[in-house]
Order: structure tokens, then sequence, then C-alpha cells
């Protein structure tokens, strides 16, 4: 026989969490707090220094950066930015891969890939760029030029460690299904080193962005059209210290949604995947 | 016993060497074994005899220093989808593809079959390893057994001329070990397709083969070839079972002398 179970009855076994605590576990939300505070730290700062020409108050550079939005010009100024970025991105990132993909086939290019990161991965893109306009004069090419030299290597010196990390099994298996040369780099190597390849392009954006920004400040106007740097370096010539820090605002917002973006696609790829590492 | 049929596939007088940064290791020595159609025909031998290496040499990522590898005929000089490998590690899945993506890919990229009917026959395959349920599921949410079953189901949707396992079940624990080496021999009874297996268990091996090729270590070298004759393979306790084993572990350990197992 079986003992008569004793009745006992367990209290509570779940309990909603009370709506204070539910909005306090959303992280977003923790954070734009400490962004507000910042943001009254900032106001009461500026309102007792008092001295708006070298530090201007939150309200004074929020209402700066909406006229600047609103006239249009810091919009133009933004995508002239962008446009040039990301044509230097673009064009650094194909030659990394191809360096890679050449690195993986051949012991030579191996080497060569080797040589070339340790030489040029640490030289600053921005220390180029008096080189740069000799070679190609006050304008996009100059930056452009920088700008390859500050994404290339980081991919490269990236993609190829992502290439050498794959198992011996993928390659096996992407060759039993008689893939070979192109396709085996696009279907099999890229993204098997994808999660490296990622970080790769994260910290080629970084670079990229810092130094374009960097490139403008020092010259920064082509044919009258010039990007945020050099929406910054002008109104600082014209001590308009406000939209100086709109500027910066900017720089920082864009950064922090390009942040964003590749932390979507993280996790929509390697995490989905169960390939981070 | 010479038949009138040409074997599948005819392994003759191969040797494997390969060089470590030291020095020229020979693998195989004239290594010769034949297989037929629907034979399933194990490499078993203790480790250093080069089974897996041959095994690879079939599969067509090792050259042979001498002798030669045929497929139905044809010299075999790379790897291809007519010869599908499931491999002992768990990570030969595609981790950023689904189990029915890993499979229609694979179809895909060999030319096997085009993209609209690629899905299709990749679930049939993979509703033949019970898997199902699980067509939408990452790699990395499977269990060790299942990531095999659907290696397996690759190889089935690729209709390859041979399938050359590398001891696939030596990864999972023994209860799963011993279901997938049923399962394995059911779905032979359903599609009757060649195989070579490869594995350093002597039970595995009378279970699974009709074949059995000897195989002794450092260089590896063909010891014997024995036919297994069981009227109920699946049973492990028979008579003949054991007489087999005790055969298998004589001429694998006559060399060894007074050493007791």
């Amino acid at each position: 026989m079986l003992s008569e179970p004793t009745e006992q009855v367990i209290a509570e076994i779940t309990r909603p969490l009370s709506y204070a605590e539910k909005i306090w576990n959303q992280a977003a939300v923790r954070k734009v707090v400490i962004l507000l505070f910042l943001a009254v730290a900032w106001q009461i700062y500026a309102q007792r220094l008092n001295n708006p020409l070298m530090f201007p108050p939150f309200s004074d550079t929020t209402a700066a950066l909406w006229n600047a939005f609103a006239k249009g010009e810091l919009g133009s100024r933004v995508l002239v930015s962008l446009k040039v970025l990301l044509s230097g991105y673009a064009i650094g990132i194909v030659l990394a891969m191809v360096l890679a993909g050449i690195a993986n086939g051949t012991r030579l290019g191996n080497d060569l890939l080797e040589v070339l990161t340790a030489m040029f991965n640490p030289l600053p893109a921005i220390a180029l760029l008096p080189l740069a306009l000799l070679w190609f004069g006050l304008g996009n090419g100059s930056i452009t030029f920088v700008l390859i030299h500050a994404v290339l290597w980081p991919v490269a010196l990236s993609t190829h460690s992502g290439f050498a990390s794959i198992s011996g099994t993928i390659r096996m298996v992407g060759r039993n299904y008689g893939l070979t040369g192109f396709r085996y780099v696009l279907h099999i190597l890229i993204p098997a080193a994808f999660p490296a390849i990622l970080t790769g392009l994260k910290n080629g954006w970084a670079f990229a962005w810092r130094t374009l920004i960097a490139a403008e400040l020092v010259f920064g106007v082509s044919s009258g059209s010039g990007g945020i740097g050099w929406f910054i370096y002008e109104n600082k010539n014209q001590l308009e210290i406000a939209y100086v820090f709109a500027g910066l605002l900017t720089v920082i917002a864009i950064g922090v949604i390009m942040d964003s973006l590749f932390r979507l696609i993280e996790q929509r790829t390697v995490s989905r995947w169960g390939m981070k590492f | 016993m010479a038949s009138a049929v040409s074997p599948l596939l005819d392994v003759q007088g191969v040797t494997i060497q390969y060089k470590t940064s030291e020095q020229l290791v020979t693998a195989t020595w004239k290594v010769g074994f034949q297989a037929d159609r629907s034979d399933r025909l194990v490499l078993l031998g203790p480790s250093g005899c080069g089974k897996s290496t041959l095994l690879k040499a079939v599969g067509g990522y090792l050259t042979p220093a001498a002798g030669r590898i045929t497929l139905d005929g044809r010299t075999i000089t790379g790897p291809g989808p007519d010869r599908m490998m499931v491999f002992q590690e768990t990570d030969q899945l595609l981790p950023w593809k689904t189990v029915r993506q890993n499979v229609a890919f694979a179809l895909i990229a060999s030319g096997r079959a085009k993209k609209a009917d690629a899905d299709e026959q990749a679930m049939i395959a993979i509703r033949t390893v019970k898997l199902d349920k699980f067509a939408d599921a990452y790699p990395h949410t499977l269990s060790g057994g299942m990531k095999q079953r659907v290696a397996i189901a690759r190889c089935l949707a690729m209709k390859p001329e041979i399938i050359l396992m590398d001891e696939p079940f030596a990864a999972l624990d023994a209860l799963t070990r011993q279901q997938m080496q049923e399962e394995l021999l059911e779905l032979w009874s359903q599609s009757k397709f060649t195989m070579i297996f490869v594995t350093h268990s002597i039970e595995e091996a009378i279970l699974l083969g009709n074949r059995i090729v000897l195989l002794s270590p450092h260089p590896g070298q063909v010891k014997e070839i024995l036919d297994v004759d069981l009227d109920d393979p699946a049973n492990r306790f028979h008579g003949r079972y054991n007489e087999l084993r005790d055969t298998i572990h004589r001429v694998l350990f006559k060399d060894v002398g007074d050493y007791v197992i």
C-alpha cells in the first residue's frame, strides 16, 4: 500500500513580476535612463559654467541639431560622408576577401598576406593622408584611398584567421559536393568563417568611420560639399560651438546606429547558427 | 572467388604515404580489396592501421603513392558526389543551414537536383531517418545522434555510387550507437546501397558488415578478408557471431604473442 500523500499546499508556484520590475529588466530602458542622466548633468554643468562659447548647454545643442537638420545642411553633409565611407568600405572589403582567398589557396599567398598585414595594419590610415593628397589631390579620391587602407588590413587579417580556423571536416564536406574555386569560397569558406569575418567587418567599420571624420577635419571640401567633419571644422571657425556639438552628436549617433546594425546581423547569423565564439 | 561482373570498387596494391614535418610515413602498404554493389564492406583494425586513410583515399582526398583505386572502372582522381562521406565528427553539417537546407544544398551544389526539386527530395530523405519534425532546426540544436542521422540522410538523398562511413557512431553514447546501427541496417534493407564502413569495434564490424577487411597496423596491410554469414545479424548472442568474433580476435592479435586481452 502506498502511504496517503500528505496534504500540503505550496503557497505559490509562479507569480508575475510587477510592471516596474518588468520595465527595469529591459536593457534598453536602463540605457535610456543613463542617457537622460548624462543629458541632465550636461545641462546643469553648462548652465553653472555659463560659457556657451566653450561649453554650450544641452538645450542649445539640441536646438542647433534641429536647426542644422531642418535647414537641410547637416543632412546632406551626413549623406556626403556616408557615400564616401560606403564606397571605401566596400572596395576595402572586396580587396580583403580576394587577398584572404588567395592566402587560403597557396602557401606563398599566405606569406604575402602575413607580411602585408604585419606591415600595414599598425600604420594609422590618417598618416597616409599627406601622401594621398599628393597622389590624388584634394577630394574624395584621397579620402577613399585612406579609407580602403583603414578597412583592408583588419578585415583581411580576421578573414584570414577565420579561414584558417575552419575544421578539416567542413572543408572535406564542401569538396565532397564537388565545390571548387570561387563557389567553394563563397558557399563553404565565407559562411564557415563568418564569425571571424563579422568581427573584422565591425573593426573595419570603426577604423573607417574614425579615419573619415579625421580626414574631413583636415580638408573635407571637394567641389563645395563637405562631410560631417568639415561641418564641425567650419562651425568651430565661425565660433558656432553649439553646432560643433551638434556635429559631434551626429557622429556619435551614426556610430551607435551602426553598432546596433552589426548586433542585429550577429543575432540573425552567428547567434542563430550557434557559431558565436 | 572471381565473379563474372567486375566489382564496383576495386582497390589494388594501394600504398599511401604522407609527410610530417620530419619524416615520410607509410600509412598503408599494398592494400587490396573489392566491393560489389550492395556490399557492406567493413574496414576493421586497431588504430594506426590506416583504415581512415584508406577511406579518404577512396573519397579522393588523398592520392596513393602506388596502386590504384577504381570506381566502376574509372580511376579516382579527386573528391566527388558519387562517393558521399559520413564523418565521425558531429561538425560535418553546415551550421549556417537548417537540416532541410543542409540536405538540399548538397543536392544543389553537386548538381544532383534543381533548386525547385531539391527541397522535396531532401524532405523524403529526412523522413527516412525520422527527423521530419526537425527539418527547420539548425544543427547546433540537435543531439549527436540526430546530427549523424542528418549526415546519413544527406548521403541517401545524393544517391551516390558508394557511401563512405568513417567511424560515424564512435562519438555517440552506447545506447544511441546501438540504435543507430540497427537503423542503418534497416535503411540498407530498404535501398541496398553500397557502403564502406570504417570501425575499430569488432562487434560493430560483425553487426554491420557482410564482408570484413582485417588490417594490421604500422603500416596498414590486409591480414584477411572475411565473409560474414549470419542469418540474423541483429542477434548479438548468436553462436556463429561468437565464432566470428573469436576468429577476428585471433587474426588481429596473433602477432601480439602472450598479450592477454
